[in-house]
């Protein structure tokens, strides 16, 4: 690591030092386990690298397996902490929540096997199906948050700050991962690919520079965003959390059965008369 | 999945779309089923624009239009008429605004319901995709110079008879809720 990466990654660790605190100070996980869990998985996780980094050394086979182990592991996290923005204030919403939760479980399982279906192919190498499946579930987390604040626009639910923040640093986190991993998995799986193999081992000290460089580049940028992400977090529970809305009384089944059928058919004749203002 | 020509558009245009969702919008009934009370009625979007065709009615008529041709100078009449769409293109946006309400009155019940129907929501949809584009085409189609006065009436006089069934729907909507809090609150 340069110095630059080395002041990004205390700094980093110090925001998620920060953060933990303040999710056990705000009582976060009474109303936002998974998203806790996240945090504290990414905390952990940083301080389990650190060791083993400084144990194995940071080339070792050990720190190889645990820095792609905690990337699966922190992007499942990711995962269920998403599933939580999706059922949290919108369960109340028994009726709409039974077409929102099908369309987002249909995405996620799409996704999924999209994903399991997309490592299956690379090349055997760990790595390879690490960066493969945390890029896919992180294209995944982009494309089920927008769905979600898709429905919740268009049906007039507001999420609550807190949760705005969360899906905000989800997504810078996810967007620079779908990016960044692509670019270097297009990298490791064609143009280094070859040069990887065991025959080309007499030119790797030549290429070993660039494989640095690459990996420094990556590795900044990456270190930003994510801290850029845990400081939004942070920011959003700078102040005590509201307490949580009320749930809303909702309307008699047969509101809805009697009205929408009506809504729609005025609708469609609204937009038979807008056909007729176009005719010559 | 790995080509980063199409995977960085894709990756760039949905952050901005979830950003842009993210960001608190400038109408401030963009969350009206989480704030909606059945028993308040000012909340609720109701139409309003159509009340006034008459008005707009005397201003594009024929009759005028003849009028103004024949006897005012050509260039206060181009003016006029220039004005004059302006109006209709006015009160097609106003249209657009009731059927707008309408169609968000739809999206509280439904949100406020404890069953939705897939299809129904689902047709909504379609349908208020559909007004989009018709509306599109006939703003574009006014700036053009031609003013549909009498489909415009007939488009008029739908919002109006869809308005009178919205209040009445309304009307309904907050007894029932209104019995439902009294059951509710005798029950527990």
């Amino acid at each position: 690591m340069n110095l630059l990466e080395h002041v990004l990654y205390w700094l980093t660790f110090s925001f998620l030092i920060v953060l933990s605190g303040l999710i056990l100070v705000r009582k976060v996980q009474r109303i936002l386990p998974f998203f806790a869990l996240y945090a504290w998985l990414l905390l952990t996780g940083t301080i389990v690298l650190y060791l083993v980094y400084g144990h194995f050394g940071f080339n070792s086979s050990p720190s190889y397996y645990s820095y792609w182990g905690s990337i699966l592991a922190n992007a499942s996290a990711r995962s269920l902490a998403i599933v939580e923005l999706c059922r949290y204030g919108l369960r109340a919403y028994q009726g709409i929540w039974s077409l929102i939760w099908r369309v987002l479980t249909a995405l996620s399982i799409y996704f999924l096997a999209h994903a399991i279906v997309d490592a299956w192919g690379q090349p055997d190498r760990f790595a390879i199906y690490g960066m493969t499946l945390d890029r896919d579930l992180a294209f995944a987390s982009i494309v089920i948050l927008t769905v979600l604040l898709l429905f919740r626009n268009y049906y007039g639910i507001a999420l609550e700050p807190m949760q705005k923040a969360i899906s905000l640093g989800i997504c810078i986190v996810c967007a620079v991962d779908v990016i960044g991993n692509t670019i270097l998995r297009n990298l490791f799986t064609g143009y280094l690919f070859s040069w990887l193999s065991s025959s080309q081992k007499a030119l790797w000290p030549t290429l070993e520079p660039q494989v640095h460089l690459v990996r420094d580049v990556w590795s900044t940028v990456h270190l930003f965003s994510f801290m850029f992400s845990i400081g939004i977090w942070c920011f959003a529970l700078r102040k005590p959390l509201p307490a949580p809305t009320e749930s809303p009384v909702l309307l008699p089944a047969g509101v809805y059965r009697d009205l929408s059928p009506a809504i729609n058919i005025r609708l469609a004749t609204f937009n038979d008369r807008m056909v007729e203002l176009l005719k010559p | 999945m790995n080509n980063l020509v199409i995977i960085v558009p894709i990756v760039i245009a949905l952050s901005g779309g979830l950003l842009w969702l993210l960001l608190p919008q400038r109408n401030t009934s963009a969350s009206p089923a989480s704030s909606f009370h059945p028993e308040i009625n000012e909340t609720l979007p109701s139409p309003r624009h159509y009340k006034h065709f008459r008005q707009i009615r005397q201003a594009l008529c024929a009759a005028d239009t003849e009028y103004l041709m024949k006897f005012a100078p050509p260039q206060v009449a181009k003016q006029a008429l220039r004005e004059r769409r302006a109006v209709a293109r006015g009160f097609l946006k106003g249209l657009h605004e009731d059927f707008s309400s309408l169609t968000k009155l739809g999206r509280i019940i439904a949100a406020l319901s404890p069953e939705v129907n897939r299809r129904q929501e689902t047709e909504r949809l379609l349908l208020t995709g559909k007004f989009q584009i018709l509306y599109g085409l006939i703003l574009l189609r006014l700036s053009m110079g031609n003013t549909p006065i009498e489909q415009l009436e007939h488009l008029t006089g739908l919002v109006g008879s869809m308005a009178a069934r919205m209040d009445e729907a309304m009307a309904k909507i907050a007894v029932l809720s209104a019995s439902q809090q009294i059951t509710g609150s005798l029950g527990s």
